[in-house]
């Protein structure tokens, strides 16, 4: 288990390496001068000797390679710059933010799970049923729906239609927690759909593996009711590869933060994500990509160490997937 | 994975299944017949836009924006008085063509790549594979965000940038089929007869290999349309006055409570669109491959 945890700690560090590689190159090739976009409001871009100076004060007169080593120490350092176009300091920013995408995150894990295992295990236990069809279509739907659509959908039956939640916005816990939990439910709902189709699939298709199993047969022989064979017997050995869904699912909810916090006007990380590829503004891009490929990262960490400790096969095989 | 686990579960379902395996399968074609039929009228509508659509797409009338239906615009007009149902008719020609066009050149370098990784193993093997995981471990649409900024908008520029995502996927399902395929004595005795490794690669090992690679064409088209409308959405896609279902979403969201069908309607059929690839995706699975049968998207 131990070389296990290792190696694939440092598999995960090799993969983080190259994003930065990756991130960096691509914010290097967004169009626009970054010296233009930024002392657009604060200073004078006739004056030759202003715009070098900001330019040495930025490092870009350092070729691209020695850039790239300076910000990798920067950041890891913890100092991710400032942001061109407000001038903040972007490690404050995006920590200011962090707590409402979490918040936003929690709550579409919230979705996927109390909406995709039920019907997972529906579908399973109703298998080939006019009821599994529908469920079986329902989650391709979940799968299919874009967030964009979704949420517009959804704004205008509960914000416009029957206006019983807000149609944007997003209102801090601590000013007034009823406000808050309403003003989180759309979005939250919208991101975790996605989530709760690929649950429901894979759930039943999990379960139903394991209730074809000897043991299974063994039980129902055994004289035991369906109800306990499937909640102590099949629940947890079929929950067992559920956990491999889990980092596929989580790539969605982060993506689909992104377009969430855009149209609901969440001031979250997603939002500033956003906002930043627009303005150009190349340190909080930066900072955004490799914070949530770490994100990422962690999470696919977590969940091949967790399939590892619950399937000794996956450990002895050494890399998931390889 | 390996091939034991792999040959196991598929002993197993086909013993356990059965009649439901067999009951299953009609749905699923009734699920695939849906799909296709969905796609056929989705590629008359692109194709014969001009013969379709009651309107000339881009003709401003604005002395009547943003009208709900009427019997001369069926389902209304936009910000600047064009007809919306013309707009979004010819809006499935980019969708469409986005889809299509970036998945084949996805398939065409993740198959090369896959098929290289898989057959030659060792260090070229995990250089490749590196590569697809770091860019598989940033979210796609985050990653077309920047690359689409970086790019500049435009039809060309979102083609290049969604099959800059699209190959890794086609790349890792190659080589993890040619992983299990290459053991198989047939290869050996291709290897023995003298056969090149170009011939071992196209001509053995890639047959064998495709009944995943048109599963995933199917979805990965359909994951590609949703990525060509978010970034329209975000206002990253196609130039106007090009008409796009994913642009007029955007500018129909704004005035949602105005005219709700501006957003609502070219969002339903970005919805359809994605929905029958993922429909036919499903279909083809059951059909063509029976130890993928009522899984979800493939993990591995």
């Amino acid at each position: 288990m131990k070389s296990f945890i290792i190696n694939r700690i440092a598999y995960a560090l090799l993969i983080l390496f190259f994003v930065t590689i990756l991130v960096f190159s691509l914010a290097r090739l967004l169009p626009g001068d970054p010296i233009q976009a930024a002392a657009m409001f604060n200073a004078d871009l006739s004056n030759q000797e202003i715009v070098s100076e900001l330019r040495a004060r930025y490092g870009l007169d350092k070729p691209i390679y020695i850039q790239y080593v300076i910000w990798l120490k920067d950041f890891i350092q913890g100092d991710w710059g400032t942001s061109l176009g407000s001038g903040e300091d972007v490690l404050e920013m995006f920590f200011r933010r962090l707590p409402i995408t979490l918040e936003l995150f929690a709550g579409s894990v919230f979705w996927s799970l109390i909406i995709g295992l039920p019907l997972g295990v529906i579908s399973a236990v109703k298998r080939n049923s006019w009821l599994d069809a529908i469920l079986t279509t329902t989650s391709i739907f979940g799968v299919s729906i874009p967030v964009f659509w979704e949420g517009i959908i959804l704004i205008y039956l509960f914000a416009v239609i029957f206006p019983i939640l807000p149609p944007s916005g997003y209102v801090p816990f601590a000013e007034s927690p009823i406000d808050n939990i309403l003003s989180v439910i759309l979005p939250t709902f919208v991101m975790g759909t996605h989530g709760a189709g690929l649950f429901a699939r894979y759930v039943r298709s999990s379960l139903l593996e394991v209730l074809g199993q000897d043991y299974i047969r063994t039980a129902r022989a055994k004289g035991l009711r369906e109800k306990s064979i499937l909640l102590v017997h099949a629940a947890k050995p079929a929950m067992i590869p559920v956990v491999t869904i889990i980092g596929l699912a989580w790539g969605y909810v982060v993506s689909g933060s992104f377009l969430v916090e855009y149209m609901f006007a969440i001031p979250g990380l997603g939002r500033m994500g956003v906002d930043a590829v627009f303005a150009r503004d190349f340190p909080v891009i930066q900072a955004t990509l490799v914070m949530v490929t770490v994100n990422i990262l962690l999470v696919n960490l977590a969940v091949d160490l967790l399939y590892g400790y619950l399937d000794p096969r996956v450990r002895v095989r050494g890399n998931l997937g390889q | 994975m390996s091939s034991s686990v792999f040959q196991n579960q598929s002993s197993h379902r086909i013993s356990t299944h059965g009649v439901g395996s067999v009951l299953r399968s009609i749905f699923a074609y009734r699920i695939s017949c849906v799909g296709f039929v969905i796609i056929l009228m989705l590629v008359i509508m692109a194709v014969f836009a001009p013969s379709i659509a009651p309107q000339d797409p881009n003709v401003q009338d604005l002395y009547h924006v943003l009208e709900g239906p009427s019997r001369r615009h069926l389902l209304g007009t936009d910000d600047v008085g064009r007809d919306l149902l013309s707009r979004v008719i010819y809006g499935a020609r980019v969708s469409l063509l986005v889809g299509l066009i970036s998945t084949a050149f996805s398939a065409i370098i993740g198959v090369f790549v896959g098929l290289i990784a898989g057959y030659k193993g060792g260090i070229t093997d995990m250089i490749i594979m590196r590569i697809t995981d770091t860019f598989m471990c940033i979210p796609g649409l985050i990653l077309l965000l920047v690359m689409a900024a970086a790019l500049g908008p435009g039809i060309h520029n979102i083609i290049i940038a969604i099959t800059l995502l699209g190959w890794t996927g086609f790349a890792r399902i190659v080589r993890g089929q040619v992983l299990i395929i290459r053991e198989l004595p047939y290869i050996e005795a291709a290897h023995a007869a003298g056969a090149s490794g170009f011939r071992i690669m196209f001509k053995h090992l890639l047959p064998n290999a495709m009944a995943p690679v048109i599963i995933a064409v199917s979805m990965t088209i359909g994951g590609s349309i949703m990525l060509e409308s978010a970034a329209a959405f975000l206002g990253l896609g196609v130039q106007p006055p090009t008409p796009s279902w994913g642009e007029a979403l955007r500018i129909g969201y704004s005035y949602l409570e105005i005219v709700p069908l501006f957003s609502i309607a070219p969002g339903l059929m970005i919805t359809l669109a994605v929905l029958a690839f993922n429909f036919l995706g499903d279909g083809l699975r059951d059909a063509l491959d029976p130890r993928l049968r009522g899984e979800g998207k493939k993990v591995e």
